[in-house]
């Protein structure tokens, strides 16, 4: 056997198996998307069958483009979540992660306690938030409101003191199932699940500083902040792209939370919207996809760019 | 002096009771669940039992005895275990070519399958269904189940994996090479010591998305072959309702992963850092 060939081999299996979980459901998704297919309709059962004779050329790319009122609302909505987790986690990474970057009693439990709601099931992630904490009755948000509003009525009945009191509206828990707020739960139960990973990784790259640089900096008379700016940051360049790649990857088909923060009500991604058109209109469905696999895709683009150089160093 | 003397004092005080507290913040939303898990349902939501209430296993042995809790939890060990072994049975190979014998294509490779991590489940949800359901008829089975978990992990732990193979000297191999040692001998007896830590904290990592997967393991079954996921999914509707037992069923389905997370935090804080780490 040549030298080359038994590499090869050695990664045909691996190859072989995605090229096919990704060919056939796209392809599949690809003919769908050409077609008329909805899983009910009782005057034209024919569509009801996938087949080329009801093909529909690009109607079920204009029908998603034109008519559903949805669509530009989910991409613009898709890029807000992931964006704002991204920025979020990656801020809050940051600056944990130099906050633990010094020995002090119980750092290891400290890690133990950071790191842990990156294990939590999404799933479990969102039931966990929207009822047990963001609930604005009967969580944690609703009942703190409830008993600050109890200890401000209290304060009302003081003499003299009580005539400032009594100017304090009531309290209103924020409901995050509403519509304007469903986005900013998810952002908030994702960005704690995420940030552990990149105070992580950050973390780990904090080890590896070069310490004479920092001590000839302090030497110099350079102030904490901008040791920060100009050695750690440049330090963790190749970490923080690592962070927003996979995070992008992982975020742009978030699925579970949206669902069960409101079911998408007011607050859909392109995952989301594409599940609703299957729920009947498989054709429009699969145009939707497809638009997702762009969107995927320039993403991926714009960040391989970024990742793709420092990869094979 | 006295100035110095005071900052080095406020800061061995302040920036340890501030990361004490963040972290407590951050673990707070763990602690509160295993909390409501040891309270009724009715307790759950009163404002005077916040703190103090008479802790109950009501919710835990009602989650066994009526929601069939150990077929639940069999099957998730099952299928992340298997898809964990099989994903590294095709990953391990893959990754030691990409990293010792790299062609022009590597990186390309590389990228593409990362990409395909990116193509929306929900797009090919529905064609997925068909096929499994009315043409392989493998729809709700542990196979089924364990093909999908692998083959959407194998982009990451190929990725991981090939991030430690690059981090071992070539020469090592070399010498090996020269030795007359074959590919296999080289693979067991050079690489797979010197990349313990690392295959390692790949699998713990591989099983814990396993594990956690709630997209495919909810979509594609219906009891044979539903895990935890399914489970969590299925206790989750009613608002406001049901805190206690919905906390006791989640407490259940995490707890294992925190607490194997919290065994291996070693290995997984040297190992989940995706190549970002020199």
């Amino acid at each position: 056997m040549s030298q080359r060939t038994l590499p090869r081999l050695m990664q045909t299996p691996a190859v072989l198996l995605l090229l096919v979980w990704m060919l056939v459901p796209l392809g599949m998704t690809i003919f769908f998307s050409f077609i008329r297919y909805v899983l009910n309709n009782l005057r034209k059962p024919e569509w009801t069958t996938p087949s080329i004779d009801n093909w529909r050329g690009f109607g079920n790319y204009e029908y998603v483009l034109y008519k559903s009122k949805d669509f530009w609302f989910a991409v613009q909505n898709s890029v807000f979540i992931v964006g704002s987790i991204i920025v979020l986690t990656v801020a809050l990474g940051l600056a944990i992660a130099v906050l633990i970057n010094r020995s002090f009693p119980g750092r290891g439990m400290v890690r133990v306690l950071l790191i842990s709601p990156f294990f939590v099931m999404p799933a479990v992630n969102a039931v966990l938030w929207i009822n047990m904490l963001l609930d604005p009755v009967l969580g944690l948000n609703g009942l703190i409101v409830n008993g600050l509003n109890g200890v401000i009525d209290g304060l009302r009945d003081f003499p003299l003191l009580g005539n400032f009191f009594s100017f304090w509206p009531e309290l209103q828990p924020i409901s995050f199932r509403a519509t304007q707020t469903s986005a900013y739960a998810v952002i908030v139960m994702v960005t704690w699940q995420w940030t552990p990973f990149a105070i992580l990784i950050f973390m780990t790259s904090l080890q590896s500083e070069d310490q004479q640089q920092k001590e000839a900096a302090i030497l110099d008379g350079a102030s904490a902040w901008s040791q920060f700016v100009n050695l750690t940051i440049p330090h963790l360049a190749r970490p923080i792209a690592i962070v927003i790649m996979i995070q992008a990857i992982f975020h742009l088909s978030l699925y579970a939370e949206i669902e069960i923060v409101s079911r998408g009500n007011g607050n859909k991604n392109l995952p989301y919207l594409i599940g609703e058109f299957a729920s009947n209109n498989i054709g429009a469905a699969s145009a939707t996809g497809i638009f997702a696999v762009i969107l995927a895709n320039i993403v991926a683009i714009f960040l391989l760019r970024i990742i793709g150089k420092s990869l094979m160093d | 002096m006295v100035a110095v003397v005071n900052k080095s004092t406020f800061s061995k005080v302040f920036w340890p009771v501030l990361a004490w507290t963040v972290a407590i913040v951050f673990f707070f939303p763990i602690f509160w669940m295993v909390l409501t898990s040891f309270k009724t349902d009715a307790d759950a939501v009163k404002p005077e039992h916040l703190i103090v209430f008479t802790p109950t296993l009501e919710n835990y042995l009602n989650m066994i005895e009526n929601y069939d809790f150990w077929r639940f939890a069999k099957n998730s060990v099952i299928t992340s275990l298997f898809a964990t072994t099989f994903t590294l049975f095709v990953g391990v190979p893959a990754a030691y070519a990409m990293a010792f014998n790299p062609s022009r294509h590597t990186k390309d490779i590389l990228i593409w399958m990362l990409s395909t991590k990116m193509l929306p489940a929900a797009a090919v949800l529905y064609p997925m269904t068909f096929l499994t359901k009315n043409i392989l008829g493998l729809f709700d089975t542990h196979f089924l189940i364990i093909i999908v978990l692998s083959l959407i992990n194998l982009p990451i732990v190929i990725w991981m994996l090939f991030t430690y193979f690059k981090e071992i000297p070539k020469e090592i191999i070399e010498a090996g090479k020269m030795d007359g040692v074959s590919i296999w001998g080289e693979i067991k007896d050079i690489v797979l010591p010197l990349a313990w830590g690392g295959l390692a904290s790949t699998a713990l990592l591989c099983f814990i998305f396993c594990w956690n997967e709630a997209y495919w393991t909810v979509r594609l079954t219906t009891i044979d072959a539903a895990t935890l996921s399914k489970l969590i999914e299925g206790n989750r509707a009613p608002e406001g309702l049901f805190f206690g037992r919905l906390s006791a069923v989640s407490t259940a389905a995490v707890g294992p992963i925190v607490v194997l997370g919290w065994f291996c935090q070693k290995q997984l804080v040297q190992g989940l850092t995706f190549g970002a780490v020199k």
